[in-house]
């Protein structure tokens, strides 16, 4: 579906702009610079190019220009008559036609401007022949100037025409200007349409929109026309009947019953009879505007007689089409825009017919045959003749019974506040609800801190309950310190009890400084940990005696293990020391104290190296030889640095002269 | 106004604002000083095209001062001089009128028979041979030079066909080949887009003329029936001179006055 948005035309230059735009663009993006000792046929591409730039620049922006604007055949004939009786379809066609000889003439000049270049022999007679063709060009587009200042006018106005989608669903509203079409319009939609006492005060179309059903309608209100042969209407007016020859709408027609538009229904009935083949295939409603002033009944006999063919003819505007009237007051309404009396049942009225008849008209379309061929409403047969009514049980139906009186019956807090002075006045009480012990407390103010204490910290539903709980665990906590509470005296013990506490507390302090050890130093040695270890089981002595059970020599392992422990005596601690019996290897546990280690402390040797070359296992090498290998490798050029670091400096012995 | 003024619309209901009109008056006085900034700061083609545009102003806003400060003061009126009255002491001098009027037409019957007719360009500036020709090389092994190629604008009639290409010696190509002419009549001052008939005479010899070379102060044969030109006896003119006033190869085009 094609969007009818003009607003997506490029904006039209005027013809000195234009040519501006185009030159600067050609002398910006072709190169600038040549001389006149360049190669000859250097010199004729230069200028060529910028000929050929220009006249591809020109083509371009000409042809968007000619594609943009819409061709008044190719639209939806509603747009084409609009579009014709606000610009005249012939100067605009006319314009556009400018513009495309323009566009042709151009090219012309391009072509024969570079034939010419090719027998160009001289930097001078191309440069003249370039500013010859790029001249050309311009004043072409300078004859086209007053075209393209028209149609710069036309696209300013095109884009601010409403959006009115031909195709969709439509109301039109028509009749003499200032019968209350504008106001109307207000009343059922959000467009803010100008209403002012004189007439014709809407000059164009304008549009809104409105929902019925959950289907949007489209609401059209047009200029007032009068009545007047068809030659002689005006611009305005001829906005109205455009809108109401081309667009599938349905009809209000507006009648001002009152007369205070200042024509009377006499004349008002002459402008329906002389309009009304326009309404054909249209539903049509009639109505009665301004009834406040006036009401319909109040009305003179020949105006009633008007009025009653005026209907008549509307009951025919629309025979087997699906948009009939369900009754003969279908066709004539009244109402007041003023009082809202009837706004809405006119909309609907209108909503409802124009329904009817698209839906009627779809399904006699060809696709609708096809959608239907499709359906198939299955129902169960009956297999016999015991009727089967839908089973409501008594109680549901009983409860909702009682459901729509207590609805009704019940007093809303929007009631209440309407009733006692509306929404500025009442203020509903919120505490109305509460449920507390005694009544009287509803409307109390709580206070915020009681006696230095926050009172929302000790508002709880089962705070009673809380404090016999705790009041509960506080007792049983006294209780048990009480039992565990035993002071430790030194009177009441016997020597050997004050001892045995003596050693005691001495082993307390050591376990604990044996822990803290441990903490400190666990990750620079590797340990057997504790949960493998707890009995302190894993000695040298014992891994000796286990490797010899196993037929292995076991004193190189011995000796490995002793190269990666500390050194002995010192660390010890006293007590430890013979405990032990000596080689034990590290585990947890057997510490010494923090406060010695404090020092960083050398490894001293608890037995003799081994030799430099003496190939130990885990090395990764053959034999002795390969290590004195890599020992010089590696380490004897450090070892030749270290010992003649005096060579090479500056330093040297002055050979001392013996005088 | 229509649905889609949005403006004029909340202008109309709500006014405009406090400061509107103010602003607006400001920013205008503001642009003069911007517009001198900017024609001060702007460089290039873009520059010049400001100062001539400026200069444009300039000049019309001068003419149009000068055109006001002539005041309307009045001045003597000289009385009315008719054209041929004479003071009373010059009355009796008739023969030395005559006898100009005698010289003139001897003047003229020489020029005549010299040839010499007064034209708009009475003198050209002479076009050398290697300027008018371009040396084309021809043969097997490209060493004949006897070929010569027309480099400027030519005119051929309209049943010319050419020699056969082996003995052809002056080649014009059909690139600068021009059958129209922009010809202005010197008292109308309009210019008409009219067929040439041919080429009459070039001014740079007589070998040019016959080739049908166009160059400046060319006189040509324009069709100028379009005109509607009519002798006094009565005959429609349907073909008259014209100069040629520019460099046809240099404009693309052939523009020429006419000689009437």
């Amino acid at each position: 579906m094609v969007q009818y948005n003009f607003k997506k035309i490029t904006v039209v230059p005027n013809g000195k702009d234009f040519v501006d735009i185009i030159l600067s663009r050609t002398q910006r993006q072709t190169p600038t610079v040549v001389h006149k000792g360049y190669a000859i046929s250097r010199l004729r591409q230069f200028y060529m190019r910028k000929v050929k730039y220009t006249q591809q620049n020109f083509h371009e922006k000409l042809s968007t220009i000619i594609e943009e604007f819409p061709r008044l055949d190719e639209i939806h004939p509603f747009y084409g008559d609009l579009l014709h009786v606000l610009y005249n379809k012939d100067h605009y066609k006319l314009a556009l036609g400018q513009i495309n000889t323009a566009r042709n003439l151009i090219s012309k000049i391009a072509k024969d401007y570079v034939k010419l270049l090719k027998y160009g022999d001289s930097l001078y007679r191309c440069k003249s022949l370039k500013v010859a063709a790029l001249g050309r060009m311009c004043t072409v587009i300078k004859r086209i100037g007053p075209s393209l200042a028209y149609l710069e006018q036309i696209r300013q106005h095109m884009a601010r025409l409403p959006s009115i989608d031909p195709n969709t669903r439509t109301i039109l509203i028509c009749g003499y200007p200032n019968v209350g079409k504008s106001s109307f319009m207000n009343k059922i939609t959000r467009a803010d349409v100008d209403v002012q006492p004189y007439a014709f005060t809407t000059k164009s179309l304008f549009v809104g929109h409105t929902d019925y059903k959950y289907l949007r309608y489209q609401v059209i209100d047009t200029p007032g026309i009068l009545d007047r042969p068809f030659e002689d209407r005006n611009i305005i007016e001829m906005c109205s009947i455009t809108a109401l020859a081309h667009l599938r709408a349905a009809v209000l027609f507006f009648l001002d019953i009152s007369g205070s538009c200042g024509y009377s229904i006499a004349q008002q009935a002459a402008l329906f009879h002389s309009i009304k083949s326009l309404f054909m295939n249209k539903p049509l409603i009639i109505v009665c505007n301004k009834t406040d002033l006036q009401p319909l009944d109040g009305i003179s006999e020949e105006d009633r007689k008007l009025v009653i063919e005026m209907k008549a003819e509307a009951m025919k505007t629309v025979i087997g089409q699906g948009g009939e009237p369900e009754n003969e007051e279908g066709v004539l309404l009244t109402m007041s825009t003023l009082t809202e009396d009837g706004v809405i049942a006119v909309k609907n009225a209108a909503c409802e017919r124009l329904l009817n008849q698209r839906v009627e008209l779809k399904k006699k379309s060809k696709k609708m045959n096809d959608c239907r061929n499709r359906f198939h409403v299955a129902l169960p047969k009956p297999r016999d003749q015991k009727e089967r009514p839908p089973c409501i049980p008594q109680a549901v139906l009983e409860a909702k019974a009682k459901q729509a009186e207590e609805e009704k019956k019940r007093k809303t807090e929007k009631d209440l506040e309407e009733e006692n002075g509306g929404a500025g006045v009442y203020s509903a009480s919120l505490k109305k609800n509460y449920i507390l012990a005694s009544d009287e407390w509803k409307e109390d103010v709580l206070p915020e801190i009681l006696d230095g204490h926050n009172v929302y910290d000790f508002i709880d539903p089962d705070i009673l309950l809380r404090l016999e709980e705790l009041e509960r665990e506080e007792g049983l906590r006294q209780a048990e310190e009480e039992a565990d509470d035993f002071e430790m005296d030194g009177e009441e013990l016997s020597p050997e009890e004050q001892e045995a506490l003596a050693e005691i507390r001495k082993k307390k302090n050591l376990l604990i400084q044996q822990h803290r050890m441990k903490k400190s130093t666990a990750e620079s040695r590797p340990v057997v940990p504790r949960k493998f270890d707890t009995d302190r089981k894993f000695t040298t002595k014992r891994m000796g005696r286990q490797l010899s059970t196993l037929g292995l020599d076991p004193s190189l392992a011995i000796n490995r293990a002793r190269s990666k422990s500390r050194g002995r005596k010192r660390e010890r601690s006293v007590e430890r020391g013979e405990a032990d019996g000596g080689d034990t290897m590290d585990i947890d546990g057997n510490q010494a104290s923090k406060k010695l280690r404090l020092r960083s402390m050398s490894r001293s040797r608890s037995r003799s190296r081994p030799p430099i070359t003496e190939v130990l296992p885990g090395e990764g090498l053959k034999d002795s030889a390969q290590k004195s290998y890599s020992y010089i490798e590696t380490k004897a050029p450090v070892l030749w640095e270290t010992f003649h670091w005096k060579d090479g400096q500056a330093l040297r012995h002055v050979q001392e002269i013996k005088l | 106004m229509p649905q889609g003024d949005y403006i004029e619309l909340h202008r109309k209901r709500h006014g405009y604002r406090h400061d509107f009109f103010e602003k607006k008056r400001k920013k205008e006085a503001r642009q003069v000083h911007e517009r001198s900034a900017k024609a001060q700061k702007a460089l290039g083609i873009k520059g010049k095209m400001i100062a001539k545009k400026n200069y444009a102003e300039k000049a019309l806003m001068k003419k149009t001062l000068a055109m006001h400060e002539e005041s309307s003061s009045r001045r003597k009126v000289d009385d009315e001089v008719q054209d041929g009255a004479i003071p009373a002491y010059l009355m009796d001098r008739e023969n030395t009128t005559r006898a100009k009027v005698l010289s003139n037409t001897i003047k003229q019957k020489r020029k005549e028979k010299a040839g010499k007719w007064e034209v708009p360009i009475p003198k050209v500036r002479p076009v050398a041979e290697d300027e008018m020709f371009k040396v084309i090389r021809s043969g097997k092994r490209k060493t004949k030079q006897w070929k010569r190629m027309v480099t400027k604008c030519t005119f051929v009639g309209p049943g010319f066909t050419r020699k056969p290409p082996k003995y052809e010696r002056f080649i014009r190509p059909s690139g600068l080949r021009f059958t129209k002419a922009h010809v202005t009549h010197p008292e109308l001052k309009c210019t008409f887009n009219l067929d040439i008939i041919g080429v009459k005479k070039n001014p740079n010899g007589p070998m040019y003329t016959s080739l049908g070379v166009m160059t400046k102060g060319t006189i040509i044969e324009v069709n100028v029936s379009e005109l509607g030109l009519v002798t006094p006896a009565g005959k429609v003119v349907w073909g008259k001179y014209a100069q040629v006033t520019n460099n046809p190869e240099n404009d693309g085009c052939v523009n020429a006055v006419l000689l009437v």
